[in-house]
């Protein structure tokens, strides 16, 4: 999958203006309510609100949604694979309780995810990271980050590019090529993006850049009465979760 | 290997943000230091960043039939020095729970333990102890990236074992569980990162010219 295939989904979705704090008052949480309620009916409660929030609220493309929610199922089986048997001086057994605590493990996990997929969707990393600098973040760091995040994509282009290059000319034709290539490609990756970063920076300076980056920022500001809603909904799940 | 989200308990996703913490505030505090000093480090860095999240991004063939992607641990440490790396990885590690679903936000602190401290600080020292020993570059970088993938493993696979300690054997038999199971896809990772990284330096080497200042900002970074 293309590094920026969330990213485009991000910039496109119908919340892609609402203010960054209902995304993240949203997100933060039900992420901590998916982690401190019990698994069932808890987790699952956060896991349904957050599908329709996404589905319904931000109209997420579903197909696009499922190819990514798809891809950590691998390390939960395996993890949970672990939690139903049991280590004892005489070999492994089935744990009893094992199913449960596997399954609860699942629901939670899965529940994260969803809320984890929320805010990808639906906030381009740009807009997260400039709202972590208002949280007192140093702007050194911020800034680093935020070039990061540009530089990821032209790397991303270049490195695929690279790759299929190679493969047109058979440069993954066996393993040992293939591991071959792509050293290649690292190595060729490096200097390049060592050069790249080091004409951005004369023509940034050749512009008189102080080492700050600011754009304009339309967004409305987040208002008091959604807030309060949202926090309203993540109360009433807490209690029925706890309650239930 | 990242620990996907919300795998581990609160308690526990909370306690290991503060034991991250320390590592990355001191890698902050060090770039802070070097892009006062030498404002165009900024590029420098923020490139090195993007290049590590590519790297995790390419793939590799893997001994077991499936394949991989390399991690950029051993290969980082090296040319950048562990510090700053605790500070690229957790950018790094960010982007990669945001764009591509891999780990998470509440796991942060966890994979940024495993993934951008211990896999670099063992990583950087068995380069260092290979260099001083007067080993082979090869042999020095092999062993460099390969323990160094090994390191986080394990160290992840001890992570788990924690939240997750066996009914029976408790933590040490929830480990053996753990690094058990992943050790299908992580040591014929580990074998083939260091064997790419032999390239990857090779090729290097000689190629980045003075200007890029790798070296330099390598050392003060240390």
């Amino acid at each position: 999958m293309a590094i920026s295939s969330i990213d485009c989904a991000a910039a496109l979705n119908r919340w892609r203006g609402r203010p960054l704090a209902e995304k993240t008052l949203i997100t933060a949480g039900f992420l901590i309510l998916a982690l401190a309620l019990p698994p069932w009916p808890g987790a699952a409660l956060v896991g349904a609100v957050m599908l329709a929030v996404t589905f319904g609220g931000a109209r997420v493309p579903p197909r696009h949604w499922l190819s990514v929610a798809v891809l950590p199922l691998g390390f939960l089986a395996t993890g949970a694979l672990t939690l139903l048997v049991q280590l004892g001086p005489d070999g492994f057994a089935l744990a009893p309780g094992g199913a449960a605590a596997a399954a609860g493990l699942a629901l939670r996990s899965f529940a994260a995810v969803i809320c984890l997929l929320f805010l990808s969707f639906t906030t381009p990393a740009a807009d997260l990271l400039s709202g972590l600098r208002r949280l007192g973040v140093p702007s050194e760091i911020v800034e680093i980050a935020l070039l990061t995040y540009r530089f990821v994509f032209l790397l991303g282009d270049e490195a695929v590019a690279m790759t299929h290059a190679q493969r047109a000319r058979l440069g993954h034709s066996t393993r040992r090529r293939w591991l071959r290539s792509t050293a290649m490609v690292i190595a060729n990756l490096l200097p390049r993006a060592m050069d790249r970063a080091r004409r951005m920076e004369t023509g940034l300076a050749a512009r008189g850049w102080q080492g700050e980056m600011r754009v304009i920022d339309d967004r409305p500001a987040a208002s008091g009465a959604v807030l309060a809603l949202i926090l309203v909904a993540q109360a009433a799940v807490a209690a029925l979760g706890v309650l239930l | 290997m990242h620990i996907m989200e919300g795998y581990l308990p609160a308690s526990q996703s909370l306690a290991w943000y503060a034991a991250s913490a320390p590592f990355v505030v001191a890698g902050a505090v060090r770039i802070r230091k070097i892009v006062r000093e030498r404002p165009e480090a900024r590029m420098t860095l923020a490139a090195s960043g993007a290049f590590a999240f590519v790297l995790s991004a390419l793939k590799i063939p893997s001994v077991t039939g499936s394949c991989s992607h390399p991690t950029g641990t051993g290969l980082g440490a090296v040319i950048f020095g562990p510090s700053v790396m605790a500070v690229l990885g957790l950018i790094v590690l960010l982007f990669q729970a945001l764009l591509l679903a891999h780990g998470g936000l509440t796991t942060l602190g966890a994979n940024t333990f495993s993934m951008a401290i211990v896999g670099p600080w063992v990583a950087w020292g068995i380069w260092r102890l290979g260099r001083g020993a007067g080993l082979s570059m090869a042999l020095t970088v092999f062993l460099a990236a390969a323990l160094g993938d090994l390191a986080t493993y394990l160290f992840t696979s001890f992570q788990l074992a924690l939240a997750y300690p066996d009914p029976v054997s408790g933590v040490a038999g929830a480990m053996i569980k753990f690094g058990g199971i992943f050790a299908f896809t992580q040591i014929p990772l580990a074998i083939a990162e260091g064997l790419l990284t032999v390239v990857v330096i090779d090729a290097l080497s000689g190629r980045v010219r003075d200007a890029d200042k790798i070296g330099v900002l390598a050392g003060e970074a240390r």
